[in-house]
């Protein structure tokens, strides 16, 4: 059957896409090279080479094709979650990292589009449970003495000038996460994939917004422990990730404003590191019912308005419940049984189910 | 909505060209959701402008002989033809033009119907029906200038050559269905038409709003033109005069200004041939019926379907020519030499790029999901009937998902399921 249109659009096909956000990340790895040199530079090489790996092999073990796994979202998948992690993470770990987002967070769900989370974050909690005694020391955060370039005063700052501090912070500060350098940079990958239309403003500007409110309601009542660069760096390039977000415009919206409340939620109650990738993540659970749910009004049918408010209150509440119960295992330490529960779910959906669905493209 | 860039610009100001008439035409006997029955025995001979086939139901479809020769019947790809082999003697009926301040509202419906003539934008509905408003209040004639298929430029050229019969005939029309606003819509990349068609209208002295649309596709669908125009939201399969608007298309007033000023039926539009392919690019004043290899061989082309996709109508909602004697009807607008396309599937990403573009507001990729699994409930909730089938999810697709067979499988699993 050979079928209009006969066109398409040019320059847009997945690669294409999966190249956009690679080109919006090189300005955050130039920085990360800048703060830790080869350091930084060997942690993405190694999450590359152990993500690429783990999907050749996989999707050639278990699709029986492997030429899917170089449409590039592997790359992104290691350099993201490089850019979560501290300069001085361990080598397997990251490797192990890698693998596992590429397996329990892409491959196991029937490949490229078709997972629940995003993969990034998802790998990012199995190294987190699996080497919480590595990854939850405090000494892995003390990276001075590693410092390839320190922060520079670009503004010739005086002794009482706090602005241009916080400016010159804002352009280059070698703390914090591989990812977290530069929000100036993190600004501008963020402005490329929004002018190559790979990701819109709903989300990114709802979940500032809305965690900007809820912060400026509670006021100085509260100490609130987080990193705005990190902040930043999750909503550009982890909340907008296309296959774990919602479809439609006004699914976006929403999904945006309750990732910003759940992560001023988690801020709030004392999360620390893992405020965004939790609140992220189990935003990315609700993503499809949120797609269904906020599904555009069809040209000349009228919405039930009372039905869409109901489903709405209980999406939220269910949000809002699921939030309290993983604040909950958080602080007893319990999550690694989610993760336990998480791994038999997607070996036996995928060994009883998706295997089934692999031909169908959704 | 989105914006398509083509070879549009190439042949929007080239002047309308003729091409030496064919040595046959094929004229199709498909009707608007109807059959047309032949009226003439093969083998005779009939005049140019001569009525040769007409529709069994009581919309009189009338198919005229676009030129003088010897008749046949002949089936191709299942689809029936009158075949009218050329004489070249252009032996032709005698065409009085009506006396237009003699008739009376049926008298034009009548000329409108015998003249053959229907909508020119590619369904076909019979346009004496679509004016047949009895005592329904019309608020809203609105011409359709807005040509959004990619590389078409025939109903551009048309407003650009065309003398004031087309705007004595809009006037013709309005007083036909009492319509209280006349509004031209053309897009804004064809904005130096408007001071033209101003300028024209207002020597005539005849109230027509010349109204700039934005370049999205599909502007030129009826439903979004009406809502751009008047701001009313119709349902599809609603029909628009309910609703007390009429649209028509610039290239069915040329038809119907050549049977009121001519005395001519419906028997030759402008075509556009363009695409990547075509080493000569140009609009063409056709005869309806010409077969796409006689074309192909005037502008010095091969029928090489390895080598280029061949399509009647525009690349967005244009049908694929499988065979060199599929030709020219009233509906087509372009002939188009493009690249084959390089289509290969990868999983839908969730980008809802699809259901950004989509008219319709529709959620594309879930006629995706359901189709293939056959779940017409799925099918339903998702209102694929509200599908105006323009082809903007597909074109935008990065994974090519098969939306547009979705969709047409899908349609056919509701029809079924009934």
């Amino acid at each position: 059957m050979n079928l209009h249109p006969f066109i398409k659009a040019p320059r847009n096909t997945t690669q294409a896409i999966m190249l956009d956000v690679i080109v919006a990340l090189i300005p955050i790895t130039i920085a990360s090279y800048l703060a830790y040199g080869t350091l930084a530079l060997t942690l993405l090489g190694t999450a590359i080479t152990a993500a690429v790996v783990t999907d050749l092999v996989f999707s050639g073990i278990l699709f029986g094709n492997w030429k899917t796994s170089l449409d590039g979202s592997s790359v992104i998948t290691a350099m993201l979650l490089t850019f979560t992690i501290s300069p001085l993470t361990p080598w397997f770990v990251v490797a192990f990292g890698a693998a596992t987002a590429i397996i329990f967070g892409k491959i196991l769900w029937g490949g490229l589009g078709k997972n629940l989370f995003n993969p990034a974050l998802v790998g990012r909690e199995f190294m987190s449970c699996i080497f919480s005694s590595i990854l939850g020391a405090s000494s892995i955060w003390v990276t001075s003495n590693f410092i390839h370039i320190p922060a520079q005063d670009f503004f010739l700052v005086q002794d009482d000038e706090p602005v241009k501090t916080y400016l010159s912070t804002l352009l280059y500060n070698p703390s914090g996460a591989l990812g977290e350098y530069s929000p100036f940079l993190i600004m501008l990958g963020g402005f490329y994939l929004i002018l190559r239309k790979r990701i819109s403003w709903h989300i990114p500007t709802m979940l500032l917004g809305v965690f900007a409110m809820s912060s400026i309601v509670v006021g100085d009542r509260v100490n609130l422990d987080y990193s705005f660069a990190g902040l930043l760096f999750g909503t550009i390039f982890m909340a907008t990730d296309m296959p774990s977000s919602p479809n439609n415009a006004s699914g976006k919206i929403y999904y945006g404003a309750m990732i910003g409340l759940v992560t001023f939620i988690l801020v709030w109650s004392g999360v620390k590191f893992s405020y965004l990738s939790y609140s992220i993540l189990i935003l990315n659970g609700f993503s499809s019912i949120i797609s269904q749910v906020f599904k555009p009004n069809p040209w000349g049918k009228k919405t039930n308005r009372l039905q869409k408010s109901e489903e709405i209150a209980l999406l939220t509440t269910a949000i809002l419940g699921v939030t309290i119960a993983v604040i909950y295992l958080h602080e007893n330490h319990a999550l690694i049984y989610l993760l336990v529960v998480y791994v038999f779910y997607v070996v036996l959906k995928y060994a009883f189910d998706f295997r089934h669905k692999l031909k169908y493209p959704i | 909505m989105m914006t398509i860039s083509s070879l549009k610009k190439e042949t929007k100001n080239q002047e309308i060209e003729g091409l030496p008439d064919p040595p046959y035409v094929m004229m199709s006997l498909l009707g608007y959701q109807s059959q047309l029955k032949p009226l003439v025995e093969p083998g005779i001979h009939v005049l140019q402008y001569q009525l040769i086939a007409q529709s069994e139901n009581n919309w009189s479809i009338k198919l005229h002989a676009p030129i003088s020769g010897i008749v046949d019947v002949v089936e191709y790809n299942g689809q029936n033809y009158i075949k009218i082999t050329n004489d070249f003697k252009n032996e032709r009926m005698v065409c009085v033009p009506p006396k237009l301040a003699a008739l009376n509202n049926q008298d034009i419906l009548r000329v409108i119907r015998d003249a053959g003539i229907v909508g020119s934008g590619g369904a076909g509905f019979p346009t004496h029906i679509k004016y047949d408003v009895a005592d329904r209040p019309i608020t809203h004639f609105i011409i359709n200038g807005a040509e959004c298929e990619p590389y078409l430029s025939a109903d551009y050229s048309l407003m650009n050559q065309e003398e004031n019969h087309l705007w004595k005939t809009v006037q013709v029309i309005q007083k036909l269905i009492k319509a209280k606003y006349v509004i031209l819509a053309i897009e804004k990349q064809n904005r130096e038409l408007k001071k033209k068609i101003e300028h024209q209208i207002s020597q005539l002295n005849i109230n027509i709003k010349v109204q700039l649309l934005g370049n999205d596709y599909p502007q030129g669908s009826e439903l979004q033109l009406i809502k751009t125009v008047t701001g009313k939201i119709i349902p599809k399969g609603s029909i628009p005069a309910h609703h007390g608007v009429i649209v028509s298309n610039i290239g069915t007033i040329k038809a119907i200004a050549n049977a009121l000023y001519q005395g001519i039926p419906y028997t030759e539009r402008i075509v556009t041939v363009s695409g990547e392919k075509a080493k000569t690019r140009g609009n063409f004043l056709l005869k309806i019926g010409t077969p796409i290899h006689h074309i192909l061989e005037q502008i010095g082309q091969d029928w090489q379907p390895d080598d280029q996709q061949i399509i009647l109508g525009g690349p967005m909602m244009g049908k694929a020519v499988t065979h060199s004697e599929e030709s020219i009807s009233k509906g087509t607008g372009g002939l188009l030499l493009l690249r084959h396309l390089k289509t290969e599937v990868f999983n839908c990403i969730q980008c809802g790029y699809c259901a950004d573009v989509c008219p319709q507001k529709l959620m594309p990729m879930e006629f995706a999901r359901h189709a293939v699994r056959g779940n017409s409930d799925g099918l339903n909730q998702f209102d694929l009937k509200s599908c105006i089938e323009c082809g903007a999810c597909a074109y935008v697709c990065p994974s090519d998902v098969p939306l547009m067979s979705s969709i047409i499988t899908g349609k056919q699993l509701i029809k079924t399921k009934l």
